[in-house]
């Protein structure tokens, strides 16, 4: 094999020179003998080319771009201003692509020469392509998010809004990872009024990103009750966080039906998976800082309030006082002055006990059931039986009139302490 | 969001809370003064339980294996 030309800008040339000597007259000479049948023809052509060109590397533009959805083979024409070549990759290689091979990309091909008898055409057999200009996985990114993009999965429209006070938290990330342990710190120190559901999954390398999709619906199931769900891992170089890039995983994300935050990597790491999450926060700390509320800041409102609510009403109260003062001077209002006066003590007695008042309401509302208790207690019909009066039942239902009652009727007689049988005459 | 609401949860007391201070702070003359103490009265059984449920917390931690429920 020849060596690998190590510029790739530039088309590489081959010299024939060692071969020309030997296959050139040879071919001249068997050409010129007798008539050739088109396979003897192109078995010499594929014989020639197949061993002048066993390994190539080219650059050009991709255009025809074909993926065989059956086979999986790819198929194009690489082409140039001037001229264009057939160009083939077969399914073995074709998954082993991270982008896709659009139409008009600029791209640097392996390969070699392989020429197909049947149709009597030649080829380039792509063994390698990479795009021309930019890193293979940089291309793949954007050709995702640019096709995501257009599908609608980052959306601002569809996004759910994070629970302002979640109960249970879904983590998806390694076990082992520090990004949990950050996760915890920060959430215990924040707010640790919930329940962390951690969902372990790999997070990088081969079957991570089947692992996080797996994750992502496992917490999705009823049973477990989730109202949130945070991917997160910390950094790496980009082939580490390119699951986070992968198609299945920004899928996964967009079918949850449970808001997703997503942080992964560092600040400067923007991951497809970010793209689509419902938000994204730039490392799993701020994650928990995103997703959180701060207890201390909590606690200084409740402060707040309960400084507020006392304020509240003694200016109510002031209010009031005022307005009454008010109806006072006015002429209508001397005559039933007494009223007033004892509202106006009322409040006063509020401002200044509040708690017992509310003691003294308690006591009234206590009161008035015990009232009702007693009411009830004399007009029951267990006391008018004691008081020696009695009452009949045909069939368990009461007889209130003697109307009802015939001849031979089976009844019942019921008195304070039992009941007796009688038939009526 | 779900659709059962827990009564013990810091989110529905805090948010009971808010929501009386909301009507205490700018329509305190639309209530009598009876539901004004009663507001009083709860929010100050509120300010208790909130603060109480933020000092006792502690982080609570379950895992869930993929192999066992997949």
């Amino acid at each position: 094999m020849p060596k690998k030309s190590t510029k790739y800008n530039e088309t590489l040339a081959f010299d024939f020179s060692d071969n020309e000597s030997e296959i050139q007259p040879a071919l001249k000479e068997e050409i010129q003998k007798k008539p050739l049948s088109v396979t003897e023809l192109n078995n010499l052509i594929k014989d020639l080319l197949e061993r002048g060109f066993p390994y190539v590397i080219v650059t050009g533009e991709i255009s025809n771009s074909k993926l065989h959805t059956q086979s999986g083979h790819l198929y194009f024409t690489l082409k140039d201003e001037n001229s264009q070549i057939q160009c083939v990759m077969w399914n073995t290689r074709v998954v082993y692509l991270k982008f896709k091979p659009e139409n008009g990309l600029k791209v640097i091909i392996e390969g070699r020469i392989t020429v197909y008898k049947g149709r009597g055409t030649y080829q380039i057999d792509v063994l390698k392509m990479i795009p021309e200009g930019k890193g293979e996985l940089q291309l793949a990114f954007e050709q995702l998010k640019e096709k995501l993009e257009k599908e609608g999965l980052f959306d601002e429209s569809r996004k759910k809004p994070l629970p302002e006070f979640p109960c249970r938290v879904g983590v998806i990330t390694s076990e082992t990872g520090a990004a949990i342990e950050d996760f915890k710190n920060v959430s215990r120190k924040r707010y640790p009024l919930f329940t962390l559901v951690l969902f372990p999954a790999l997070m990088q390398g081969e079957g991570s990103a089947e692992s996080v999709c797996r994750a992502v619906a496992l917490a999705n199931k009823k049973k477990f009750n989730i109202d949130v769900i945070v991917i997160t891992r910390g950094g790496g170089s980009v082939e580490d966080l390119w699951t986070f890039n992968e198609e299945s995983v920004a899928r996964a994300v967009f079918e949850s039906k449970i808001p997703v935050l997503s942080a992964i990597g560092h600040e400067i790491d923007f991951t497809i998976c970010d793209f689509t999450a419902d938000k994204r926060a730039p490392t799993p700390s701020a994650a928990a800082e995103i997703l959180l509320p701060d207890k201390s800041e909590l606690l200084e409102s409740i402060d707040n309030f309960n400084y507020n609510i006392k304020i509240y009403i003694k200016r109510r109260i002031e209010n009031l006082k005022n307005e009454l003062k008010n109806f006072e001077k006015n002429y209508f209002f001397n005559k039933p002055k007494d009223i007033l006066n004892e509202l106006k003590f009322k409040l006063d007695d509020f401002e200044n006990n509040l708690s017992e008042l509310i003691r003294e309401r308690m006591y009234m509302l206590k009161n008035q059931l015990n009232t009702y208790d007693k009411i009830l207690f004399n007009i029951s019909p267990d006391q008018t039986l004691k008081r020696g009066f009695a009452y009949v039942t045909k069939n368990s239902g009461i007889i209130s009139r003697s109307a009802e009652l015939m001849k031979d009727d089976n009844v019942k007689i019921k008195f304070y302490d039992g009941e007796k049988k009688a038939v009526i005459k | 969001m779900t659709a059962k609401i827990n009564k013990d949860s810091f989110e529905y007391n805090y948010k009971r809370l808010e929501e009386i201070m909301e009507k205490l702070e700018s329509n305190i003359e639309e209530y009598s003064l009876d539901d004004i103490m009663k507001y009083y009265q709860e929010g100050l059984k509120l300010i208790k339980i909130c603060r109480k449920k933020l000092e006792d917390a502690e982080l609570k931690i379950e895992k869930i294996n993929a192999d066992e429920n997949g």
